[in-house]
């Protein structure tokens, strides 16, 4: 039996030319939006290595004025930017802090468009100074992106609607459902192999597309493609789980359409909202104009005392003192020091914000389990290394850096020394590292038993309605 | 005849199980909106409220100081929220609130909203703009999809025809019959709307007639909508078919078209990054006067030309102090800078606007959310009314500091401190957003769409020659 309905299964999809019209349809999707995941990615690469090649060329600009200096030459360069002097070369040679895109992010614009890519931290700046958010017309932000992952979490379940919710109420309005009952299959199974079936053709055209799409987006990581795939699969089970149950368990054609896209305005469209807005409303997050005040008063506060901060400074790092006979002191030491101070004591109000923004986020991962939009959004952001989760990371290793950056200068600058060329080989540089965690595997398991319960559920609840009423009773 | 069609359709639609439910969730959901949404309002009123007192008397008992100083220390100003911002938030989420005025430099927005939300907060919210604009178009499919299409199906349509109807009383009949129930859901949301707006305190003084200009907008939108649905219905055999069709319009037009418009608009005229940016303009500004910078060119150039202008041979000779001069005149030189660079930012973000005008050929649903939240007072062009407002105060408040150091101080005086209370004699940032007229221009091809959109599915909807 199972034989004959995959045989006639596939010539009717075939004559009916659903095949045709989605593998069209997804190839068409897949192509564009993968091409405008993928032209933001090339955008974003040119940026970084622009900003690298032009680090290179200032670098060996410095290089060469060292090299005068050294030699006993004058160079003409404005006073304060002598590269001898190591805050010169802190504040106006900076390194690139870039975080370079994975080779699946075009999957996923994500939050790349807020965030920025590359910052070159100062010597001189603090970590506050740091802007981190891009700058991007904010109707864009507002419309989103045409991406693949609003292929495959918004209009793939309706392609799957339209591919499925009549696959039992057609027969039943054309009226060979009587036929079929009298055939030795249960009309349970006949619907789960016709639906296997359409999950199966469908998951056939993905793989084919996707494996193009990603050789043209030049992608080598084989795990990658596969995780991709066994993402989006388990989706697909997840809305076939629902169109059997509806299939099963309403009965017109018109009505099991309405269900469907009413199940899909629920998960796609209202409980991410909902979800976040609860995270808003439960767990707000003090007016980030409170910090910048605070912010403001301790910086005053260290402009007004910057002699006696620097003393206590210099008590507290006796090593700077001990060095430097001449123990001359200008500007920059007072405003290092009273930077450091000031690091220190906002330390716990910067700290405070981060706790509440992670208790919003936990928040959030507990209910995400409601949706398997959500789940599929976050898994398929973190596949492409666009998620808040990643941009926080990145972050934080910038801020790692840039204090890296500031200590590599420090001891230089209280005793008093030159930078050289030979320092200039030991220059800390700066490399992302994306953090990973196991998050595919509860992703997909998550999807998983999902379509167990909604297959278990509606196995037993049709069971319990065909004994009452009969097959074709209605 | 009309009249019988009404009342047969809206009998119909009040004993169908599925529209009570659907209407009743669409309520439910109405007034989640509101009341989130209210509740956000009079939070954001309220801290704007207490962040602007501070910082005032931050700014106020900053105590005696160098007036360039207090420019560098500088002052922050903050956007109130917009009464309308109640049923269209726009894109307030995603523009910062707060704008650092301090001197050389003209700062963005800081702390939008969204970069401290995750990727979650992208899917959209539960705000009454969101049921505005999505949802109600929706429940419109789901009440209209088989208008026709049950007709024939059931075979009452011959039945209608022997009876001498006419097809476009029948029409009209049923296209009031969908109107209706909508309008009045609207008007009642608007309604609610204008009552909670005229109790509540804000900032911005509230108009009903900004109110019922957005009515009107979102009534023309579903007139469209109504339109598009019984023009499906009409030309299609099979309810379910009809279902499909017209939920496909609804994609196109409210989920795919604004964000391919958005990828459209980023590849055709895209923003410089934040650091290309400030690049540009660091250049820009080093080409100029520089006010701490004695011994630059420019300086110097200025220096001859001012001797020469006050026909002295010495700066002591000046009736004012020339740093406190040259200061100002580095100051109006950086401010030209960002002016010509961010005219450049806004006429790339012009263009944009006319790429998702272009597209809007393909949805309905694009100019109504721009028009939308331009009436709302939440729109970008309010944003960057709102930023040149800020940087035109800031521009101003650099002045009035310089000034003071110009004509309170001796060239070559040091350690010149201002009394502490100075800086109380700085005019306070006062800011009016546009008025309805203002927006209504910025608005206009939003506008022609919109009615070409409702003319052309008007004229589609009820040209019966091709039939019969």
């Amino acid at each position: 039996m199972f034989y004959y309905n995959f045989k006639y299964e596939l010539k009717i999809l075939l004559r009916s030319r659903w095949i045709q019209l989605i593998s069209g349809l997804l190839l068409v999707l897949f192509v564009f939006a993968s091409f405008n995941g993928s032209q933001k990615i090339e955008k974003r690469k040119a940026e970084i290595s622009k900003a690298r090649e032009a680090v290179k060329t200032s670098d060996a600009r410095m290089l060469q004025q060292l090299d005068s200096i050294e030699k006993g030459h004058k160079v003409q360069v404005a006073r304060w930017m002598v590269p001898t002097s190591p805050i010169a070369i802190g504040n106006y040679y900076p390194r690139v802090a870039a975080m370079d895109p994975n080779e699946m992010g075009f999957i996923a614009v994500g939050q790349s468009d807020v965030f920025t890519h590359y910052v070159s931290p100062r010597v001189s700046a603090d970590d506050f100074s740091i802007n981190f958010t891009e700058m991007t017309s904010p109707i864009q932000l507002l419309f989103g992106s045409f991406d693949l992952v609003f292929v495959l979490v918004y209009l793939l379940p309706l392609i799957i609607i339209a591919f499925s919710y009549n696959v039992l109420s057609e027969e039943k309005e054309r009226g060979s459902l009587r036929l079929l009952a009298s055939q030795p299959i249960s009309i349970k199974k006949w619907v789960f192999q016709k639906l296997g079936l359409r999950f199966f053709w469908m998951a056939v055209i993905i793989t084919v597309i996707s494996l193009g799409v990603f050789l043209l987006n030049d992608v080598v990581s084989i795990s990658g493609l596969l995780s991709f795939l066994a993402l989006i699969f388990c989706y697909m089970l997840f809305w076939f789980s629902l169109a059997f149950a509806i299939n099963l368990l309403v009965g017109e054609s018109a009505k099991n359409a309405l269900s469907l896209i009413g199940l899909w305005i629920v998960f796609v469209l209202l409980m991410p909202s909902l979800i976040s807005q609860t995270g808003d409303i439960f767990f707000k997050i003090p007016p980030r104009m409170q910090m910048v005040q605070e912010i403001r008063e301790h910086k005053a506060e260290a402009v007004k005392k910057q002699d006696e901060i620097l003393d206590n400074f210099l008590r507290d790092h006796p090593e700077y003192a001990v060095n430097d006979s001449a123990q001359s002191r200008n500007f920059w030491h007072g405003y290092m020091a009273s930077q450091n101070l000031l690091k220190e004591e906002l330390q716990p109000l910067l700290s405070s914000y981060d706790e509440k923004l992670e208790e919003q986020q936990n928040w959030i991962n507990k209910l995400k389990w409601t949706s398997p939009a959500i789940i599929t959004q976050r898994a398929l952001g973190r596949l492409a290394g666009t998620t808040k989760q990643d941009y926080d990371t990145y972050q934080e290793q910038v801020l790692q850096f840039a204090e890296e950056w500031r200590s590599f200068f420090m001891p230089l600058l209280f005793n008093n020394g030159v930078f050289t060329s030979e320092l200039a080989k030991s220059l800390p540089a700066f490399e992302y590292k994306p953090k990973s965690d196991n998050y595919l595997v509860s992703s997909l398991l998550g999807l998983l038993v999902m379509t167990c319960v909604i297959m278990g559920v509606t196995v037993s609840m049709y069971s319990i309605r065909s004994k009452e009423t009969g097959i074709l009773g209605s | 005849m009309i009249k019988k069609t009404i009342h047969k359709e809206l009998k119909e639609l009040f004993r169908d199980g599925r529209i009570k439910m659907a209407s009743i969730i669409v309520l439910l959901l109405m007034v989640t909106a509101i009341w989130i949404s209210t509740n956000q309002y009079n939070r954001s009123n309220e801290q704007y409220e207490k962040a602007k007192v501070a910082e005032r008397e931050v700014w106020d008992n900053q105590g005696e100081k160098n007036p360039h100083s207090a420019a560098h220390y500088g002052t922050y100003v903050f956007k109130s929220k917009q009464p309308l911002s109640l049923l269209d938030q726009g894109v307030d989420k995603y523009t910062g609130t707060s704008i650092f005025l301090a001197a050389h430099t003209r700062s963005e927005a800081e702390y939008s909203e969204v970069a401290d939300q995750s990727e979650l907060a992208r899917f959209g919210q539960l705000s009454p703009d969101f049921i505005l604009l999505y949802i109600i178009p929706l429940l419109i499919i789901l009440i209209g999809y088989n208008s026709f299409t049950k007709e024939n199906e059931m075979g009452t349509m011959s039945l209608l025809k022997s009876q001498g109807a006419v097809p476009w009383k029948i029409m009209i009949g049923k296209w009031v019959a969908i109107f209706l129930p909508i309008a009045l859901m609207t008007i009642v949301l608007f309604v609610i709307a204008g009552i909670l707006l005229s109790t509540l305190d804000g900032y911005t003084p509230f108009k009903w007639s900004s109110l019922f200009v957005l009515l009107l907008v979102y009534l023309f939108y579903y007139v469209i909508f109504i339109n598009i649905t019984l023009f499906v219905s009409k030309n299609v055999r099979k309810s379910g078919v009809s279902l499909v069709l017209l939920l496909g319009v609804w994609i196109i037009s409210c989920l795919a078209a604004p964000k391919a418009a958005s990828n459209f608009a980023e590849s055709e005229y895209p923003y410089p990054t934040r650091q290309e940016f400030e690049n540009t303009i660091a250049i820009a500004k080093k080409e100029g006067l520089d006010g701490h910078d004695p011994w630059s060119d420019a300086a110097k150039r200025l220096e001859k030309e001012v001797l020469e202008e006050y026909n002295v041979d010495s700066l002591h000779k000046l009736p004012f102090n020339f740093n406190g001069y040259r200061m100002q005149k580095g100051e109006e030189h950086e401010a030209a800078v960002y002016k010509t660079h961010y005219e450049k930012l806004k006429n790339q973000f012009e263009k944009q606007v006319d790429t998702y005008i272009t597209t809007s050929v393909i949805s309905p649903f694009l100019p109504t959310r721009l028009l939308s939240m331009g009436i709302a007072g939440t729109d970008y062009y309010s944003h960057w009314d709102f930023a040149d407002a800020a940087e035109n105060y800031r521009i101003a408040a650099q002045k009035f500091l310089n000034d003071d150091l110009a004509y309170n101080t001796k060239y070559g005086q040091r350690n010149y401190v201002a009394d502490a209370d100075f800086w109380k004699k700085l005019p306070t940032f006062n800011y009016q957003p546009p008025g309805l007229a203002t927006i209504i221009k910025q608005n206009t091809f939003s506008i022609l769409v919109l009615l070409a959109w409702g003319l052309i599915t008007s004229a589609l909807l009820f040209n019966f020659r091709t039939k019969n």
